[in-house]
């Protein structure tokens, strides 16, 4: 055992391990909490900087632990996992600073900060998998450490809310359980490899397959909000603004996209999943969910219902992207895991950040918020921009593959479908800014924050433009090979043996 | 095995020390429990290198030799016997208000006495005498709990008294047919005759009874509900799988293959009955020891459907999922009870009401009860997934098995849904607590303890099926 195999162990444990010892502190004990949380971070991200250098040099990097019989626990990173891990790291140092921020003062943060690095560790632990058997485990934590996020206010609201998340969450991994004992029982659980494990067995067991794939999406799209399975995110945005964000971008939806993306290639295989017709329904799927998600967050009249609704179509061009089955297609639905998350954590600050300083909750207090809280808007307009797919913003890039893609493969409805999408986009989001920033300014109740020298508390603000300038720079500079969408070219590479 | 003798030894003649002399008992029992839980360890050291080993008590040669048996699965659930005793007794020498009394620590130690010897036992009526001795010691570890216990232990004794009966109606019934007892040589003797049936039939219903298994459980949820924490974990961990092992003994080893393949369809359906109604029943249940109560009956629904499986299919790799099955609820269940105790007390009211925002007032017993609970559903890495996927595996193997699995998922669902009413309540808001409002942290970690084992089953999965496999070859 050298240091290439300990280090994915250590970037789960680098926030595991101040998570366990946060959930033990007192409540007073401020100072040693953000020391934690911040220590965490930094380490975290030193050592995924140091992974990706490392796979960039060619190192291999593969942890093992005996875990089932045949199925051992596998922690490894190949260029999807980095993509993933890298996204979650940077936007836990974002969320983490907000997140201190926004709780200044309230009661119970050790419980909210132990769950919330829990959290992360899952995610980062699922990003790493490298078997569905390691994938299901850290699949299973990540609902167990949301759940006290959500519930978190423990307002009766609340507690609905992390009712019918569990039940759909809990509901979900048990059928990602039985699809993956299925699929072990066909293949055992080899490492995930380009190209999947599973063609082999096409012919043999075709019926087995296509259960087990059903099986193993429904589970997955419980988390990833494919409809008729995503009632329970627009509930969950009773939570607290920085759960939102951990929810919408950085974990739980994000996990059960890339938990599509790792069956679809690394398991099944595109040629498997083509020869099984199994990507049409998915594809019909995909694209029910985005205009139907548009649709609904046109009706909403509150700015985080209306966001979550955003993020149920905006997740799904992720799915999109991988069921047209084109390697173009394919790097706009990669490209597109890391430019929603960036998008959605900037709106998602942004709303916290109005709700908290102001009050503003429900669209129509937004007016003329612009001059008040200059630079949140402009975070705001930069993130509602992008999603609508506004060249030269991330968003664009990615729809830009996505539609190349579905000519590419001869799906040309899925154009109709992506227009469609961006004209709703436009209906819901262009409202929001043009009251921001040219009606007349609203009567505010509440003004905290008013005598500091931001117009919010800075640790609320700096996330926001942080992430909203890493949302404009990803777009600006798609061209280079350390961009998102680089990245993901070189991932579809692989997969697609170009 | 002169160890696995020490390890049934130790707590009885320690039980008997402990009546006629009367010292105070905590200390002296935790240290025979861990001398117990070390021979037993060394035991399965042992019978792990040579392979299972007989004992003939008195000299005489078999048929007429009464024996004594040490196969792997013996040896562990010795191990397991004796480990699960020192973690309740770690716990009720902490707090005495989990004991009912002095009279527990002889009573624990005959209970454990009792069990080793079930384990140990390899012919019919030796399991008869220790089934009657374990059920005496846990009707009186009932009866501890004071005048309001005395109705269930009552029916406890009353109906654990007829199971034997029908038991040993059983066993006479062969011992005419067939003229021996002893179990090995009786599985190579049974034939799927008129007599053989009907003593299946009276034993199986007499061991469902003991065990509490689907139909014949409503006598557990009143006993395990009203007796004293620790008694309830050592009840609900333990005492119900003494007849659980003799069924499994009699079918997957007497019984001729025909006749258990028939009867393992009955015995799964009625595991997947038990899942979902002693599920309900928890969900629905008023007060917090009960509904841990019912959620036994419902997990042993998993050990009945495993049970019948292995007999229906004749798959030799379920016994494995099913031992695991009650290793893992073992662990659990103890942790859970005693969280459930420990909550009760501090709390003062046995409503799962009063539960509403312990995350807050008592975090370390919330979090042991969820932990445990994780087990029960079956989450990764815990020994109840583990189990679950040992179950799963041969269940995949055939697309006209595959309904099986909707049993599994049902369970699944039943399961955390009770377990999640509670930890939802305790993340409800809290009232603010009194000054005199001072929670015991020790207790509460000791009752964390076995919770944290169980999520490490799945860790040291290779071992386990070794020890557990050695039996089934």
């Amino acid at each position: 055992m050298t240091w290439t195999n300990w280090l994915p162990l250590a970037i789960v444990l680098s926030s595991l391990v101040p998570g366990l010892i946060i959930f033990s502190l007192r409540e007073d004990q401020t100072r040693l909490r953000v020391a934690l949380n911040l220590g965490g971070v930094v380490v975290k991200l030193a050592l995924v900087v140091a992974l990706i250098a490392g796979v960039d040099r060619g190192l291999q990097f593969r942890f093992e632990l005996p875990f089932l019989p045949g199925a051992p626990l596998v922690l490894q990173a190949d260029a999807l996992s980095l993509l993933f891990v890298a996204l979650s790291s940077v936007l836990w140092l974002a969320t983490t600073v907000y997140a201190i921020g926004y709780l200044e003062g309230s009661p119970l943060r050790s419980r909210f900060f132990g769950y919330f690095s829990l959290c992360v560790s899952a995610t980062v632990g699922l990003a790493l998998a490298g078997n569905l058997v390691s994938f299901l485990l850290f699949y299973e934590l990540l609902t167990l450490a949301t759940f006290p996020l959500v519930v978190h206010r423990g307002t009766p609201e609340s507690l609905r809310a992390g009712r019918v998340y569990l039940a759909y969450t809990v509901g979900g991994g048990t059928l990602l359980l039985m699809g993956v004992a299925l699929l072990h029982g066909l293949a055992g659980s080899p490492d995930f490899q380009p190209g999947g494990y599973l063609h082999a067995q096409v012919q043999e067991h075709d019926l087995a397959l296509r259960v087990g794939f059903v099986l193993l999406i429904v589970g997955l799209g419980v988390k990833a909000a494919l409809i008729p399975l995503h009632g329970w995110l627009p509930r969950a945005m009773v939570a607290p603004a920085p759960v939102s964000a951990l929810l919408h971008a950085v974990a739980v939806v994000k996990a059960g996209a890339f938990g599509i993306v790792r069956v679809v290639y690394d398991v099944y295989g595109a040629s498997a999943a083509a020869e099984l017709d199994l990507m049409q329904p998915l594809l019909w799927l995909a694209a029910a969910t985005i205009l139907y998600g548009s649709v609904r967050a046109l009706q909403q009249q509150e700015i985080k219902k209306r966001l979550a609704y955003s993020t149920i179509s905006q997740v799904s061009y992720i799915t999109l992207g991988v069921a047209l089955l084109g390697p173009i297609a394919a790097v706009g639905g990669l490209v597109h895991l890391v430019h929603q998350g960036l998008m959605k954590v900037t709106l998602f600050y942004c709303a916290g950040n109005f709700a908290e300083t102001l009050g503003v909750h429900r669209i129509r207090e937004m007016d003329g918020i612009g001059r008040r809280m200059p630079l949140t808007m402009t975070a705001f307009s930069i993130g509602a921009l992008g999603m609508i797919g506004i060249p030269p913003m991330a968003g664009f890039v990615s729809k830009w593959y996505l539609g190349l893609g579905a000519l590419e493969v001869g799906q040309d409805w899925v154009l109709l479908v992506l227009i469609g999408s961006a004209l709703l986009n436009a209906g819901y989001f262009l409202p929001l800014l043009w009251r921001g920033w040219f009606a007349p300014p609203a009567d505010w109740h509440e003004n905290n924050w008013a005598n500091e020298r931001w117009e919010t508390h800075w640790m609320l603000l700096l996330p926001a433009v942080f992430t909203a300038l890493l949302a404009l720079l990803v777009g600006l500079l798609a061209g280079t090979a350390l961009s998102p969408l680089g990245w993901s070219q070189l991932i579809v590479n692989r997969e697609f043996e170009i | 095995m002169n160890l696995a003798l020490l390890s049934l030894t130790l707590p009885l003649v320690g039980a008997l020390l402990l009546i006629l002399l009367r010292p105070a008992g905590g200390r002296w029992v935790i240290m025979i429990n861990l001398a117990s839980t070390l021979a037993a360890a060394g035991a399965l050291h042992q019978v792990m290198q040579t392979g299972t080993q007989w004992l003939e008590l008195g000299g005489w040669q078999a048929p007429l030799a009464i024996r004594f048996q040490l196969s792997p699965l013996a040896a562990l659930l010795l191990l397991f016997t004796a480990g699960l005793h020192l973690l309740v007794a770690l716990y009720a020498a902490r707090s005495r208000h989990a004991i009912g009394g002095e009279d527990f620590w002889p009573l624990s130690c005959l209970l454990q006495a009792a069990l080793a010897a079930l384990w140990l036992s390899g012919d019919l009526f030796n399991l008869y005498v220790t089934l009657e001795l374990l059920s005496l010691a846990a009707v009186a570890l009932v009866a501890l709990a004071g005048a309001k216990a005395y109705r269930p232990a009552l029916n406890y004794l009353l109906l654990s008294l007829a199971g034997s009966l029908a038991y040993l109606f059983g066993v006479a019934l062969l011992y005419g047919r067939y003229g021996v007892l002893d179990i090995a040589l009786l599985s190579e003797l049974a034939e799927a005759d008129v007599t053989t049936r009907l003593a299946l039939l009276l034993m199986s219903l007499g061991l469902m009874l003991k065990a509490a298994l689907w139909p014949l459980h409503l006598w557990l949820p009143p006993a395990h509900a009203g007796a004293p924490a620790a008694v309830s974990a050592l009840l609900s961990a333990l005492v119900v799988k003494g007849p659980l092992y003799i069924l499994w003994l009699l079918w997957s080893r007497i019984a001729p293959v025909e006749l258990a393949q028939s009867a393992g369809g009955l015995f799964a359906v009625a595991g997947i009955f038990a899942l979902l109604c002693g599920g309900w029943s928890a969900l629905r249940a008023p007060y917090l020891k009960t509904l841990v109560a019912y959620s036994t009956v419902a997990q042993l629904g998993y050990a009945l459907l495993a049970l019948g499986l292995l007999l229906r299919w004749q798959e030799p790799s379920l016994s494995a999922a099913l031992w695991l099955f009650v290793l893992a609820h073992g662990l659990a269940k103890v942790s859970m009870f005693l969280a459930a105790g420990e909550l009760q007390y501090t709390l003062g009211s046995k409503r799962v009401r009063a539960l509403k925002g312990a995350s807050q007032t008592m975090p370390l017993a919330l979090f042991a009860f969820a932990v445990a609970g994780g087990s029960l559903i079956g989450l990764p890495p815990s020994g109840g997934f583990l189990a679950k996927w040992l179950l799963l595996q041969p269940l995949f193997q055939q697309p006209q098995h595959w309904p099986w699995a909707i049993g599994v998922l049902l369970g699944t669902l039943a399961s955390a849904a009770y377990v999640f009413r509670v930890v939802a309540l305790g993340f409800d808001r809290a009232r603010p607590t009194p000054a005199s409002f001072h929670p015991d942290r020790l207790a509460q970690w000791l009752a964390m303890l076995p919770a944290l084992l169980v999520w490490c089953l799945a860790l040291i999965s290779k071992p386990l099926l070794l020890w557990i496999g050695g039996v089934s070859q």
